[in-house]
Parts: C-alpha cells; structure tokens; sequence
C-alpha cells in the first residue's frame, strides 16, 4: 500500500488515481491486445504476400530457367523495383546454383546456393525460398528476402499509442477536474460543515446542500442530526441551568435552616440555666418556661415545615378533606397570628364572611395557607405596620386578600417567591428571615385544593397583596359537626384496655405513659409475635399498632388478631411511621378500623378513646 | 567439338532439352490427337545425338496431360501422327522440300531456318543456345505459341493477325 500513501489522505486524489488508471490500463491492454494483433496479422498477410510474389516471378521466370535465358531472368527479377520492402531477389537453376541476381541499394547476402523451400523469419526481415514449376516440370527455385516493416510499424504504434496516452491522460484529468466538482465537492462541502460543528463545537452550522443525489441526502441528514443536537444541547443548559438554581436554593436553604434551628436552642439554655440558678424564685422560674415553651413552638414550627417540605418533594402530602366552615378556619389563624402582629406593633384588620360559607377542604392545611400569609406580612413589614386581612365569597369562590404596607417584592421577584427555598434577601443577617418555604408550601396547598395564589406590589417599598382563590364546595351543605374536628376541645372518656405494639422503645414508652396518665390500662409489646400472643390473655378494647413491626408486620398482626375470638372486636388502630407504607386502603383491607400517622395528636387519641 | 559447351551441358543436350520444353508453350489443333491420351510426338530428322538425349529425357514425363514419345524419322518419311518435326543440322537441305503440314511443329537448326518454312529456329548467340520463332509459319499450321516462350526467343517473325 506504500505507493497509494500519497493518495490516501484526500477523496478528491483518490478519484483522480481511479480515473487516470482506470484510463491507462485500459489503453495498455487495448494496445497490447492490438499490437499482438497486428503484429500477427502483418506477418501472416506479408508472408502470404510474398508466396505470391514468388509465385508470380516463378511463372515469369519459368521460360527463362527454362530455356536458361539469364538476361530475360534479370529482366524479370528487375520488375521488383516497384516493390520497396523486397530488399533481395534470386533465381536458381534446378541443379541449386545461382541464375540470376537482384538486390536494392546498399542491400547484400544474396545465398549462393538454393535452399529447402519454406520461409524463415530474421529479425525484421522475412527470406522465402519458392520452387519454380511450370506444368509439373521443376525448372529452379526462386528467393526473396524482404524487410517486413515490423519496426517501423511498432514505431508507429508507439507513437500513435504514446499521443493517445497522452491525450486520454488530459482528459481524464478534466474528467477528474468534473468529478472533483460535482462529487468530492460537496463531500468535502459536508465534511467540512462536520469538522466546524466538532472543533468549534457550534451546533448552528449547517452543512450546504449542493446536489439531490445521495451526498444530498447525507447533507441533509447530518442538518437534521445538528438541528436536533441543538436544540438537545439548548434543552440540557436550560436544565442544567435550573438544577444549578435548584441546588443553589437549598445550599442557602440548609445554611438558613442550621442558623434558624441554632437560634432557639441559645434561649433555651438561658432559661435552663436560669431554672437551676433561680429554683426559689417562682417568677423566674415561670418566665424561663414560658421562654423554653415559646422557643420550643418556634422550633416545632420549623421542624413541621420541614416535614411538609419532603411530602411535597416526594409527592406524599395528602389533604383529608371535609365540609369546613370558611370563617372558622380563618379565625383559627387569625388567633394564631395576632400575638405576634400585637408584639411587632401592626394593626391588623380583619373582614370575614358569616358562618355558613362551606368549603370542602382539609381545615389544617388552609388554615396553614392563611397562616403562612399572615405571618410572611408580619414579618416584612417594618413595626408599626398595616396588615389587612380580607375574606369573601365572589362569583362561586371564596377570595382571600392579604394586604401588608411592608418590604414589598420587585416585579421580576414575583414568580420566583413561590419557588422552594426562595430568599428574596439572602444576606444571613437578616432577622425576619424564615426557610424560604412558607409561600411555595401555600402555594402547593392551594393548588391541592383546586385554588390558586398570585401577588400583586406596586414595588419595592410599597407593600404586597396576596390573593387567595378557593372554590366553594358548591351545593352540599354541612352535614353533622364532626366531633373529631381538630379543634374541638377534648372531653373526658371512660378508661380502657389499650394493646400497644411498637418497636421503637420512646415511641411506645412515652405513648403508654400519655396512656396510662388518661386513666387506661396499657399493655406494650414490641414485635408481631409478642403482641398476638399478649392480645389472647389481655384481651384489649384497643390496640394501636405499628405496620412497620418485626417478624409480623401490622397488616397481617391485624388479620391474625380479627381471627382471635379475643380481639375480633376490638378497635384497631394502624400507626405509621415517616417513610413506611401508608396505604389507608391497605389497612383497611386488613381490618383496621381507623389509621394515624406519626407523630400522634393527642386530640386524635382522645376523639378515638372517646368513640370506643 | 561443338562450338561451344553450356555450362556443363554439351550442345545437343541443350538442343533436346529446349525441344521438350518447348511442348509446354505450343497449343496443338485438338484433331492432331486421336484421343485425350494420344502421345505428344517428337520425330527427329538427322540428328542421333539429339534423339539419343531426347529418348533419355521422355519416358515417364508428361505434358499437357499427354505422354511425350521421341521416334526418328527418315528422308520422304510421313509426317502424320508427328506433332514436333526436329530438322537436324545435317538434313537441313531437306526442310525447304517440306510441304507445310498442318498441326506440325517445325523446329530447324539452320541459318535460314525460318526464311526455308521452320517454325522454330535454333540459332548462336552470345555462345549460348537460342531460338528465334516466326509466327507466321505458326498460324499457317495452325500451331498457337504461348507469349511466354515468345519473351524468351531471341527474335520473332511477326505473324498476319
């Protein structure tokens, strides 16, 4: 392969190589054929020739051998002037010696004796001997030499083969010069577009279509390939860009979330401190629990949020819907909030419809929304403060305004505040500052509940409305009052025989404790095996279990326990862990009559006592 | 001895062979011949030598399809059935007696050869052995000469046609 090195590097040599030895070769063999041809075909018509020659010298020179005239043979032998490539001519009497002579200028070598009939090729020249007969009669021989022209014919071949090399090598090369043109061309056209795309890595170059044939269809495929890489490439930044925000967000938000977790926890000590220092002083000692009590709410607080925030990532928040009454749960979060709005000096003003406005919505959680609102305008708005907080029914919805004269938000901020995490001021600094969740959170729970949530700021400085839109829950009115409200105040219950089966030890400890102090009879176990076997000789009213038990998981402890004469109607309570399987459908297909997540309320526990 | 010798060959040698080679170049009347394979006739007229080496040339040879028979003649002897009358030198006196017979090649050796009725005439030129031809005497018996003898005969009598 060493001679096509040259060649290898470039599409537009490799042509020209194939047409120009394509073109060669065929001239070769077409010529070699030809040549061998011809060269064959002269010989056999120039010894034919020749035959016939000493065929018609020996007629005519019959009678002159015959009547042994020497001057008529030489006469006759003279008539070979008009034949050029006859160099020698002689005529031999029957006994063989020589009877007459003729020879061209500068020509010798006449054989002085005659031989054998036949012919015989010397180089360039062809010598025949010929017998001369004359009606059967042998009267001599006759010889002939003659030059065939052999030479001069191949001399001739070669250089007509030579200019027509030379011509057909000229056009081959145009004919390349065309082909360069109209195919390397738009390959290198292509494979250039190629190589910018890689090296500048701009997926906007665009390969120029030249021709329709197949280098056509390959320009236009490799442009589709670079719109789609493109537009792939613009999708990913975008992507990348977001996840890069994202994960901005919830660096600030983990530095945010350390400082607002540390600062309670320096009060805390101080009233501690304060607790063991001053044992005798009931005041102080009053104050330093409130302050523990205060900072531990505070704490609280933020630990549920948290919570919340993973059920929203993880798409596990979930809303028990009711018939709620629309001014009962913004009251609950008006009581909420005012201590903090009456500390902070705001005048807060508030309109509420009557009673009797019904939503079908969970009342935790939209109270949560009005709270977090309320609270987000308490804390951006400088002491002395307006706080407006507006709720009516307009056109099937009930609408919820919030209006403070605080920080206000920039126009290009007003999205971004619903985003997790979002700090509109990032500086640690500053003391009003929250986890950066509270709108995104209200904002999810509205939507939950088929709302939705927008702002409005004339700009920074000037104040901020926030709008809530909740659809009302339309015909239905109110049934019954639940009892099981979580606002309604716990009554006394009688006591019961209550089966508790967990496997984390405070969980079940503490839960007994609370248990035991209503007045109930507790028993505690802390695998499935262990619970089943306790539940035939206690025989519980109530048995709260955990699902996520060893050896016997709550679901089929349930079923063994509805098998059991024992327990087959006691009130079973499922209790689920954070990140077990909490399927209320589950449970109840395994024969709980009622399902709690963790951590338990109380008020949950009293309504569930109070119904045994 | 003879005048002189060609090459190796003496002259009635020479004389013999001419006369059988002659045949090749004469077309005979067809009724010369009384069938397809009749002989071709040399009759030989006072000249041995000649005859001798003609009999030592003939047997076997053939021309023009027909065998070729070399027989002497005598003085007054009939010429029918001879296609080639040879006159030697020492007859010569008889040719000019010789009423011209048809289909008789008449061949002298004799100056006057032609002028006395002979078709054929050898003659010396040069110390080699030639013929001169007369066509006349030709056509009058009806003998027709090849042109390829005729380019050889030293001379030629121009005939009437």
């Amino acid at each position: 392969m060493r001679p096509l090195r040259w060649i290898g590097a470039s599409v537009r040599r490799k042509t020209m190589a194939v047409v120009i030895a394509t073109t060669v070769i065929a001239l070769l063999v077409s010529a070699a054929a030809m040549l061998f041809y011809e060269v064959r075909t002269l010989r056999e018509t120039h010894l034919a020739e020749l035959r016939t020659q000493a065929e018609i010298i020996g007629r005519a020179s019959g009678p002159a051998l015959a009547f042994k005239d020497r001057k008529a043979a030489a006469q006759d032998l003279l008539m070979l002037r008009g034949r050029p490539d006859i160099e020698l001519a002689a005529l031999y009497a029957l006994d063989g010696t020589l009877f007459a002579s003729y020879a061209r200028a500068g020509q010798s070598g006449i054989p002085p004796r005659a031989g054998a009939p036949g012919y015989r090729l010397e180089g360039d020249s062809v010598t025949l001997f010929h017998a001369v007969t004359d009606a059967n009669e042998d009267l001599g021989t006759v010889f002939l030499r003659s030059s065939a022209g052999l030479r001069e014919r191949m001399q001739d071949y070669v250089a007509i083969l030579g200019s027509v090399l030379a011509l057909s090598l000229a056009v081959a090369w145009l004919v390349s010069v065309w082909l360069q043109r109209a195919v390397t061309g738009p390959i290198l056209n292509v494979a250039g577009a190629a190589r910018q795309v890689f090296e500048r890595r701009d997926f906007s170059v665009r390969a120029e279509k030249r021709t329709e044939d197949e280098i056509g269809m390959l320009a236009d495929t490799l442009n589709r390939m670079l719109a789609d890489l493109e537009r792939e490439m613009t999708e990913r930044r975008e992507a990348e860009g977001a996840i890069r925000a994202a994960d901005r967000r919830k660096d600030e938000f983990l530095a945010t979330l350390a400082h607002e977790l540390r600062n309670p926890l320096a009060p805390i000590r101080n009233a501690l401190y304060i607790m063991q220092a001053a044992r005798d002083n009931p005041a102080a000692v009053a104050e330093a629990r409130a302050i523990i009590e205060r900072q531990l709410a505070q704490m609280v607080r933020l630990v549920d949020d948290l919570l919340d925030v993973s059920r929203i990532t993880t798409g596990k928040l979930n809303l028990r819907k009711e018939q709620v009454d629309a001014r009962a749960v913004a009251q609950s979060a008006i009581e909420a909030v005012e201590p903090l709005a009456r500390a902070r000096g705001h005048a807060l003003r508030v309109a509420l419809p009557p009673t009797g406005v019904t939503l079908d919505a969970d009342p935790t959680r939209l109270a949560q929304v009005f709270l977090n609102l309320l609270n987000n305008a308490i804390k951006f708005t400088d002491p002395g403060g307006r706080i407006d907080f507006e709720v009516e029914v307009a056109a099937g919805e009930l609408v919820a305004r919030v209006r403070d004269s605080g920080v206000g938000i920039a126009a290009e901020m007003r999205e971004e505040i619903f985003e997790m995490f979002a700090q509109v001021d990032r500086s640690l600094e500053r003391s009003t500052m929250g986890l950066g969740v509270g709108l995104s959170l209200a904002r999810r729970l509205v939507e939950l509940h088929g709302g939705t949530i927008s702002v409005s700021s004339a700009g920074p400085g000037k104040g901020a409305e926030f709008v809530v839109r909740i659809p009302l829950a339309g015909e239905r009115q109110p049934a019954a009052r639940d009892d099981r409200a979580p606002f309604a105040r716990a009554s006394a219950a009688r006591p019961h025989r209550i089966l508790l089966a967990d496997d984390n030890l405070d969980f079940a400890s503490s839960f007994a404790t609370l248990l035991r102090r209503m007045g109930n009879e507790v028993r505690v176990e802390h695998d499935g095996p262990a619970a089943l076997a306790a539940a035939g000789e206690f025989r519980p009213e109530i048995a709260f279990l955990d699902i996520g038990l060893p050896k016997l998981n709550g679901f089929d402890l349930a079923r063994r326990l509805r098998g059991l004469s024992a327990t087959a109607g006691s009130k079973l309570v499922a209790v689920t862990g954070w990140g077990q399987p909490s399927d209320r459908q589950l449970a109840s297909e395994a024969g709980f009559d009622d399902y709690m997540v963790k951590p338990v309320e109380i008020e949950r526990i009293q309504a569930i006592l109070r119904a045994a | 001895m003879p005048l002189c010798a060609l090459g190796q060959a003496l002259e009635h040698e020479v004389k013999a062979a001419y006369l059988f080679r002659f045949l090749s170049f004469v077309e005979w009347p067809q009724s010369t011949f009384l069938r397809p394979d009749s002989p071709i006739v040399i009759g030989v007229l006072g000249a041995d030598d000649v005859l001798a080496e003609l009999r030592e040339i003939v047997p076997g040879r053939v021309v023009q399809g027909r065998p070729v028979a070399a027989v002497r003649l005598h003085e007054g002897a009939s010429l029918a059935g001879v296609h080639v009358l040879f006159v030697g030198r020492e007859a010569g006196a008889q040719l000019a007696r010789l009423a011209p017979t048809r289909g008789v090649l008449v061949v002298s050796d004799s100056e006057r050869g032609l002028d006395q009725g002979a078709v054929v005439n050898f003659v010396r030129a040069e110390g080699r052995v030639r013929f001169e031809v007369a066509l006349d005497a030709a056509e009058q018996r009806e003998l027709r000469i090849s042109s390829r003898m005729l380019a050889v005969a030293s001379s030629v009598r121009p005939g009437k046609l």
